[in-house]
């Protein structure tokens, strides 16, 4: 009895361990090698979908992106026609203050200068010799039409509604008296206002008909300063 | 007779409470341990059944299969021989082949048996 008891506690011995091996193993291999293999496809099909989500997500954003491109190209051409449109309205504005006498011009031109006739008979009206704000009318109207773009008399600059009124021997442009000689200056293109004026049964002609001397002289550099209190 | 068997369920009982993770590379030592374990209890019950049983055959070789196999599988693994592919190859052949004898012994005896049933009635 007590050699088989021995025996047995050895048996024993070897039965635990074993058991404590196969259950351990069987263990590990239900929650431990499974759970890990599972655990790497779950992830991996996580990592898959989260990545294709992304590249969905890239994909409609790279669209919106592309259609802003097209929104910005768009804001960018209208902005360039704004500016032109600008541009042109600063010019536009540069000229209108240059015809109104606002602001100071500087360029070539021409410079008339009428002179009462000198040579006149002892008999004759003296009025048909005189130079009177007509032919001053004349002059400025045809300078104004062939392209002058700021005229003065005098050194008097015109504006859009300045008077010129006959007063005696003297013309009176916007309350200032002007005596003879009338040396009316004009910004343009010189030759052009010179030709305009000089054309036959033109301005000049007329002028000279009427016993006014009429001298012409091109200028390199005119200077208007702004008609103070315009 | 029941001690063994009592040492056997408080095995597997210890096996399912503990609870500690070895690494994932170990597990293929535990298996092959495993193994082994088994070819020698299969072969200690053949011999048994044999009349060769030798305890301390038995037990030395239960204990020392299961150390040489993990440690071969170890040795194996580190010098890029796959050893525990012929640890489990031998010990499953031998498994199979235990197996097998002690299905015959146990049917010659059963058949002996009932032929001294038929010759007693």
């Amino acid at each position: 009895m007590r050699k088989i008891n021995s025996k047995q506690v050895i048996l024993s011995l070897v039965s635990v361990v074993l058991g404590f091996m196969i259950a351990f193993s069987y263990n590990l291999t239900k929650d431990g090698q499974g759970a890990v293999k599972d655990k790497a496809w779950d992830q991996e099909y996580e990592l898959r979908q989260q990545l294709i989500e992304q590249e969905k997500q890239n994909r409609e954003l790279q669209k919106e992106l592309l259609q802003k491109q097209a929104k910005v190209s768009n804001i960018e051409k209208d902005l360039a026609q704004e500016k032109q449109l600008f541009f042109n309205l600063a010019k536009d504005t540069e000229k209108y203050r240059m015809y109104l006498g606002k602001v100071k011009v500087k360029g070539t031109g021409l410079q008339v200068t009428l002179e009462d006739g000198s040579d006149m008979d002892s008999e004759a009206n003296v009025n048909n010799y005189l130079v009177h704000e007509e032919h001053v009318f004349k002059v400025v109207n045809e300078l104004y039409i062939s392209g002058a773009e700021a005229v003065a008399i005098n050194g008097q600059r015109l504006d859009h509604d300045s008077y010129i009124v006959c007063n005696g021997p003297v013309i009176t442009i916007d309350g200032h008296q002007h005596p003879a000689p009338f040396i009316i200056s004009a910004i343009g293109d010189p030759d052009i206002l010179k030709a305009s004026l000089d054309i036959p049964g033109g301005i000049k002609e007329q002028l000279v008909n009427e016993n006014v001397i009429f001298t012409m002289e091109k200028q390199k550099k005119i200077i208007f300063d702004p008609i103070i209190g315009g | 007779m029941w001690l063994p068997v009592f040492g056997l369920l408080i095995g597997i009982t210890l096996g399912f409470l503990v609870d500690f993770d070895i690494p994932h590379e170990y597990s293929n030592y535990l298996s092959i341990a495993v193994l082994a374990a088994f070819d020698t209890l299969f072969g200690g019950i053949r011999a048994h059944l044999q009349n060769l049983y030798d305890e301390v055959v038995f037990v030395t070789g239960f204990f020392f299969n299961i150390v040489l196999a993990a440690g071969l599988a170890f040795l194996g693994v580190h010098l890029g021989v796959d050893l525990y592919l012929a640890a489990i190859f031998v010990f499953g052949v031998r498994l199979f082949q235990n197996i097998a004898q002690i299905r015959r012994i146990l049917i010659d005896k059963w058949s002996i048996s009932r032929k001294k049933q038929k010759k007693n009635l």
